[in-house]
């Protein structure tokens, strides 16, 4: 569904992504590895443009999204976004949080919106948050409801930017099994993260960035036990697993 | 020292000088408020030109004392315009031009003040650019400028004492002109000062109210 041609970035001077090319397939899982400066996040945030990709081509159904005429929130309607640090609204309650998008961008009347979120708040293990307000709440809390914000829009796709990089650590289970449990549904998930286990478990599909390349992309099963790369291998064994 | 029977003399004149302070000053903070807003947006936005414009016009009314402007407005203006200026449409320009500068950068300041992440997940939903300001960057921006908004609307209450230079009728012009007819300077500038400590004060409570309804403070 979407497909990356000759992708680069610059800022400035400073070359962030050389030459990526990756295509996504519908209902696949991607979890994107590697160490910290990597351009694993910018390489996403590329995905649905909060940063414009300096040169290359990034077709989402067949279109280019770095064409003038494409409408980007075509694209952002359908392709969900989830941050490391929530970017919850801080002023609207959990419930309200989840409806402003629907409500704008798909024109959903209020009590549909407020049914809708509350479906949501319920997947994502909060149906009793709906009132709360975000400062109330837990990081991991927090997280599950930028989740079902996210999911509102319907989303055909999910980009996930560390989503628990920002949590403690007993917080980080609760937003991962919501992620697995959207995986099993068949939802579309390009996943940058550092939850190896998760990864392994949950991916079909591995992609280890280093230096602003990709430097394997291979299955999970393939990627743990037997990467192919030094850089690879030396990355793993930082990890215990 | 203090005359009593001077200080009940001026007391209704500056009271009538009342009338035309508020009047200066709620229109100017309105009017200034609407300037600052659409400049101070407009110094964080991409858009060249006007964000030229409106640095040059900061630039302007930073850059000379309110007292200048109010001559150069009532004085000067009309002269080069070939119109004539009521003094208290004088007064209204002059304050609501000098608020709007300074509002427009507590306004720059607050929305610069919002964490990028809010527009992200904005823009990240599919919401356009207008519905990003409106929804979910104003609301926090305003909470932001609301204690230095509620200190540019108590100077600008203060500072249409100075429109006292082109004649306008509010309080400092009531009580000068008791004063250099009567000679009761004492009295009347003592009754002036009380005049602007109780306006004031009202305006500090109903900023204080409006803080506290806006839980400014509190995340």
């Amino acid at each position: 569904m979407m497909e990356v041609r000759h992708l680069k970035k610059k800022f400035q001077e400073n070359t962030v992504l050389e030459d990526i090319n990756l295509s996504f397939k519908n209902e696949d899982v991607t979890c994107i590895l590697g160490p910290s400066g990597a351009g694993k996040s910018t390489f996403l945030r590329c995905l649905n443009l909060l940063e414009k990709p300096t040169e290359g081509e990034i077709l989402y159904e067949g279109r280019n999204l770095l064409d003038n005429q494409f409408d980007i929130r075509q694209l952002r309607e359908e392709v969900g976004m989830v941050f490391q640090h929530f970017n919850l609204f801080p002023l609207k309650t959990a419930a309200e949080n989840i409806m402003l998008a629907p409500r704008l961008v798909k024109k959903m009347g209020k009590k549909e919106a407020r049914k809708c979120a509350e479906t949501m708040l319920a997947k994502v293990g909060l149906a009793d948050k709906a009132d709360a307000m975000p400062s109330s709440l837990s990081g991991g809390q927090q997280q599950r409801i930028a989740i079902a914000r996210a999911l509102a829009m319907q989303p055909k796709m999910i980009l996930f930017d560390e989503p628990t990089s920002a949590l403690d650590p007993e917080l980080v289970g609760d937003v991962l099994s919501v992620m697995r449990n959207l995986a099993d549904e068949g939802m579309s998930m390009i996943i940058v993260t550092h939850e190896m286990n998760f990864a392994k478990e949950v991916a079909d599909r591995i992609v280890f960035m280093a230096d602003g390349r990709i430097i394997e992309d291979s299955a999970p099963g393939q990627f743990f036990s037997a990467p192919k790369t030094e850089r690879a291998k030396t990355f793993l064994s930082r990890f215990l697993i | 020292m203090f005359d009593w029977s001077s200080a009940i003399i001026v007391f209704p004149r500056i009271a009538e000088g009342m009338k035309i302070t508020i009047y200066i000053a709620v229109s100017g903070i309105v009017i200034g408020f609407i300037i600052g807003l659409v400049t101070g947006y407009i110094r964080t936005t991409e858009y060249k030109l006007l964000k030229k414009i409106m640095g040059f016009y900061v630039w302007l009314v930073r850059s000379t004392p309110i007292i200048v402007q109010a001559l150069y407005i009532y004085f000067v203006l009309p002269r080069l315009l070939d119109i004539p200026f009521d003094r208290n449409l004088a007064g209204i320009i002059c304050i609501s031009i000098n608020a709007g500068a300074y509002i427009s950068e507590i306004v720059r300041g607050a929305i610069l003040s919002v964490p990028v992440g809010q527009w992200e997940a904005g823009f990240s939903l599919g919401m356009n650019r207008l519905q990003v300001i409106t929804h979910l960057i104003f609301p926090l921006a305003f909470k932001n400028m609301l204690p230095a908004l509620g200190n540019q609307f108590i100077i600008t209450v203060k500072d249409t004492s100075i429109l006292t230079v082109i004649g306008v009728a509010e309080m400092t012009y009531q009580a000068g002109q008791y004063a250099a007819t009567s000679f009761n300077l004492v009295e009347s500038y003592t009754i002036l000062a009380l005049f602007y400590l109780f306006l004031i004060s009202v305006l500090s409570v109903i900023l204080n109210l409006l803080e506290k309804k806006m839980g400014v403070g509190t995340k």
